[in-house]
């Protein structure tokens, strides 16, 4: 038997807090194969992949490569050898052109365009998949993006490309586009490992899949074999998905309207929207990126100061602005937690006080230190976020844990109305099922809801409602029972405009 | 899951005492790398002074005069350190100081009372910083840009209104508002600041043996409170003889801290320059806390213009010309991020003092003021050097450490 492309053997990693992040990980890629990696928040998959690219050295263990052994010292080394790492955040120069990123590594005296060309053409035709090579990268989608990032990794002439959640965010034609290249590459002999939250991609994708669970392999099977229940089951230890097969406990038909948006407008994001959401209701939101599903919430939020229409709570008009929207009840879980929902130089206690600073100081200007920690705490035991205390900076948390600070910021404001924008990218399996476990008790005590998500199961397991908005309108509009996923899919991205449109 | 009231205390009375690694974070290089340069550069200059057979260097005389002359540059380090906190940048600082200058001398001329021209020059240094501020903020224009163009635009202004001649004053009544001499009894004063710390300390560590919340100096403060209290009955002077614009000086640094450092207001200015995204869902108005540090700065540059008119009693267009950039050199070596989001108005102080230190004890040296800006330009670069590495090693030696 010949060696395999990529082997780790007995790969420990302990950092200096005392984190032991990996146990005795070994991990086998053959060449020509797609490995799947899954596990909660936290699992070790970021560190394991961080090993890998040769950023940081094991503690204890060896990495093999075609049978030798290596130990890459930093990720150049590791690049050398073959292995491409595209992570989350897509390694591209945004201001450079498609062309100019994909041999970005090759730019050295003269730029002559004619000859990469050439070599480009070739590229695509391995990959399937045409990206305009003149296109800047900062104006490309982010699905498109990531092909770009695939090509360069082919580009390098990578024999081993590591994805660290390529799909989160894309949709879903996107997402076909995507695994129909790495399919076509696969058979070209290359290996990819593909690391991702969301399972049935995962399933649909990959040959081979690990699960790693605290830090441990827990199971290592061909995927043929697998379902969704083992897999999750083998994730979390313990059966908590079943959260989403479950939906919403219906409403009460004599609930009072909790918020009423009338004619929302907004040059360019939105068209005219209404909307209303009971006391104790949930209304999910679907829609394909840019369908103005997330400038819906801002608008709502008061954050865009060129929105125009009218919102009431319980009644009672509310101006367009975020503070006096937050003083009606809106709270506003944002898109990018890092960008617009968190300080991230700061200390969680820090960041979950900001908003109701002023309640939390002796005379609303003199912050309390010790309520503010005893917020922060409570908030950790309330929401279960995995943290050694209230004073770890946000950004050493895990994706999940840092999205649960998000929700903590608004947890204990009195806060009426929640706008949740994808409160689950990038959030793990137990952690998802935790805050949509947040989400039902919060309507269930007479609050109202609004939640934006790709995940169109997520949606049909939470909401009571969903509408599905395409250019900066509502598009349809149903109820989760008289629905399905197929139908959201069609209407969101315009398949059945005509029968959506005429439903009432 | 219940919106409950923060927990009980009996959760919070088990508190940890604060590690070592705790208790020792302010004194690590990288937050008090600018407090140790200062000690290091006085050492140098007193014991100079001594093997050279000078007078003592830190003599009441000479440590008044240092602190005179960093008065201006140290006014304005404090409010750029909170512009640059809140993530922006102010180079007009230095053409505003002139126009303030200007302004209050020019009304000064027509008769009018000192409080009149003063207030006048205090508006114009306002008005420029509106300005500033409603470009950069409401329009959307980098500050860099803004207020390049201010200082070149106000320095025009100057030599349009005064047709390159200098505007002087026969008025001896401004000299004598912000003139002059206030002594202290350094040794008093010093003494029940030194046991006013203490007090403090004893608090805090009684908070933390209590299991509350503290900052875990209490030890520290004890130590140093007590140490400056002996100090300084044996050694300060009991006449130091400090001129009126020191106190302002100090004033200003003083309330500048204490509203950064323990009110809300402080705490949304670090939010808004730290993300100003996060800082605007998060229900702060984010246009006000970017557009009063400009004003702060207008303001407290036209103070420094009358501060400087008030002893030269004339000033010419050219004037505090290049002032900015000593400013935002003395930020800069008191740590602050040009990123927003960090820093803290008493290490600039201190950033100016090295600055001023510098200077003075050149002089007092007979070294010769040719070296003056050259030494200057090394300490800058040096000290930004500082920070980095002090942070990088910080970051590296963590994973070192865990490796058995």
């Amino acid at each position: 038997m010949s060696a395999a492309l990529l082997e780790a053997r007995g790969v420990s990693k302990e950092f200096p807090n005392g984190t032991r992040a990996l146990r005795d990980v070994s991990l086998t890629v053959d060449d020509g194969t797609i490995h799947g990696l899954v596990g909660a928040n936290g699992a070790g998959k970021s560190t394991l992949f961080t090993i890998i690219a040769g950023a940081i050295p094991p503690t204890a263990g060896s990495l093999r490569w075609r049978g030798e052994e290596v130990s890459w010292t930093a990720p150049g080394d590791s690049r050398a050898a073959g292995v491409a790492t595209i992570h989350q955040h897509i390694p591209l120069v945004p201001t450079l052109t498609v062309l100019e990123n994909v041999y970005l590594g090759e730019l050295s005296g003269l730029y002559r365009r004619a000859p990469l060309m050439e070599r480009y053409e070739q590229l695509c035709e391995r990959l399937g998949y045409r990206a305009d090579p003149g296109r800047i990268v900062e104006e490309l989608p982010l699905g498109e993006r990531q092909m770009v990032a695939v090509a360069q990794a082919l580009a390098t002439g990578a024999s081993l490309v590591c994805m660290d959640e390529p799909t989160a965010s894309m949709a879903q034609a996107e997402v076909e586009v995507l695994f129909d290249a790495v399919r076509r590459l696969r058979s070209d002999g290359m290996s990819f490992v593909f690391c991702s939250h969301f399972l049935d991609q995962v399933l649909e994708l990959t040959d081979t899949v690990t699960v790693l669970r605290d830090g441990e392999v827990v199971a290592t099977e061909d995927t043929a074999g697998l379902d969704e229940d083992a897999l999750v089951d083998a994730m979390v230890g313990r059966t908590l998905h079943q959260m989403e097969d479950e939906r919403a406990t219906p409403l009460a038909p004599d609930a009072p309207v909790l918020v009423n948006a009338r004619d929302l407008r907004s040059p360019g994001r939105l068209d005219g929207i209404d909307l209303t959401v009971r006391s104790g209701e949930i209304v999910g939101v679907a829609g394909i990126l840019g369908s103005g599903r997330s400038e819906l919430l801002e608008a709502l939020f008061g954050a865009d100061s060129r929105c125009s229409g009218e919102v009431t709570v319980r009644g009672e008009v509310v101006p367009h602005d975020v503070r006096a929207r937050m003083a009606a009840g809106f709270a506003f879980v944002p898109e990018n937690r890092v960008r617009q929902g968190l300080v991230p130089s700061w200390e969680i206690w820090r960041n979950v006080s900001l908003p109701d600073l002023a309640t939390l100081s002796r005379r609303g200007v003199l912050p309390d230190h010790a309520a503010e920690i005893d917020r922060a705490s409570a908030a950790i035991t309330e929401l279960g976020i995995r943290t050694p205390s209230a004073d770890t900076p946000v950004t050493s948390l895990s994706g999940g844990n840092a999205q649960k600070v998000v929700f903590a910021k608004w947890l204990f404001g009195g806060s009426c109305v929640y706008l949740l924008d994808e409160p689950t990218v990038g959030v793990d399996v137990g952690a998802k099922a935790d805050i949509l476990r947040l989400v039902r008790d919060f309507a269930a005590q007479g609050n109202g809801v609004v939640i934006v998500s790709s995940g169109l199961e997520e949606l049909l397991a939470v909401a009571h409602r969903i509408l599905v908005m395409r250019a900066g309108r509502v598009v349809a509009e149903r109820a989760t029972t008289d629905t399905d996923e197929p139908e959201l899919l069609a209407l969101a991205s315009g398949l059945t405009t005509v029968t959506g449109a005429s439903r009432p | 899951m219940t919106t409950t009231a923060p927990r009980p205390a009996e959760t919070i009375a088990s508190r940890p005492a604060p590690s070592m690694r705790q208790r020792l974070e302010p004194f690590r290089l990288q937050r008090a790398g600018v407090v140790y340069a200062f000690a290091l550069i006085l050492l140098t200059f007193t014991l100079a002074s001594e093997f050279t057979g000078r007078p003592f260097y830190l003599s009441p005389v000479n440590s008044a005069n240092i602190l005179d002359q960093t008065v201006q540059v140290g006014i304005l380090a404090i409010v750029m350190t909170i512009c640059l906190i809140s993530g922006n940048f102010d180079l007009s600082v230095g053409a505003t100081a002139a126009l303030g200058a200007g302004v209050t001398l020019t009304v000064l001329n027509t008769g009018a009372g000192v409080t009149v021209a003063v207030l006048a020059g205090l508006g114009s240094g306002v008005l420029m910083g509106l300005i500033n501020g409603a470009l950069v903020q409401g329009i959307g224009l980098n500050a860099f840009i803004v207020t390049l163009g201010t200082m070149t635009g106000v320095r025009g202004l100057l030599f349009i209104l005064t047709d390159g001649q200098s505007i002087q004053t026969e008025r001896a009544d401004l000299g004598e508002l912000f003139g002059g001499v206030v002594p202290i009894n350094a040794k008093v004063w010093a003494a029940i600041a030194g046991l006013a710390v203490l007090a403090l300390g004893v608090v805090s560590l009684r908070r933390e043996r209590m299991g509350q919340v503290s900052s875990g100096y209490g030890p520290w403060l004890i130590g140093s409170g007590a140490l400056l209290a002996v100090f300084s009955l044996v050694f300060f002077p009991t006449r130091w003889e400090l001129t009126t614009q020191v106190y302002i000086f100090a004033a200003i640094a003083v309330i500048a801290w204490l509203v950064l450092r323990f009110t809300a207001v402080g705490r949304r200015l670090y939010a808004v320059g730290g993300n100003t995204e996060s800082a605007r869902l998060s229900g702060i108005p984010v246009a006000r806390y970017k557009i009063t540090p400009f004003v702060l700065n207008g303001f407290c540059a036209a103070l420094v213009g009358i501060l400087y008119v008030s002893r030269f009693s004339a000033i010419n267009p050219q004037a505090m010309t290049g002032l900015e950039l000593t400013v935002i050199a003395a930020a800069i070596l008191g740590g602050t991020s040009l990123f927003g989001g960090a820093g803290n108005v008493l290490k600039s102080v201190v950033g100016a003092l090295i600055l001023f230190t510098l200077i003075n004890g050149f002089g007092v040296m007979n070294l010769g003021a040719n070296y003056q800006d050259l030494i200057k330009g090394v300490v800058i670069i040096g000290a930004a050097t500082v920070y980095v590495l002090a942070e990088r090693r910080g970051t590296r030696r963590r994973p070192k450490a865990a490796t058995p």
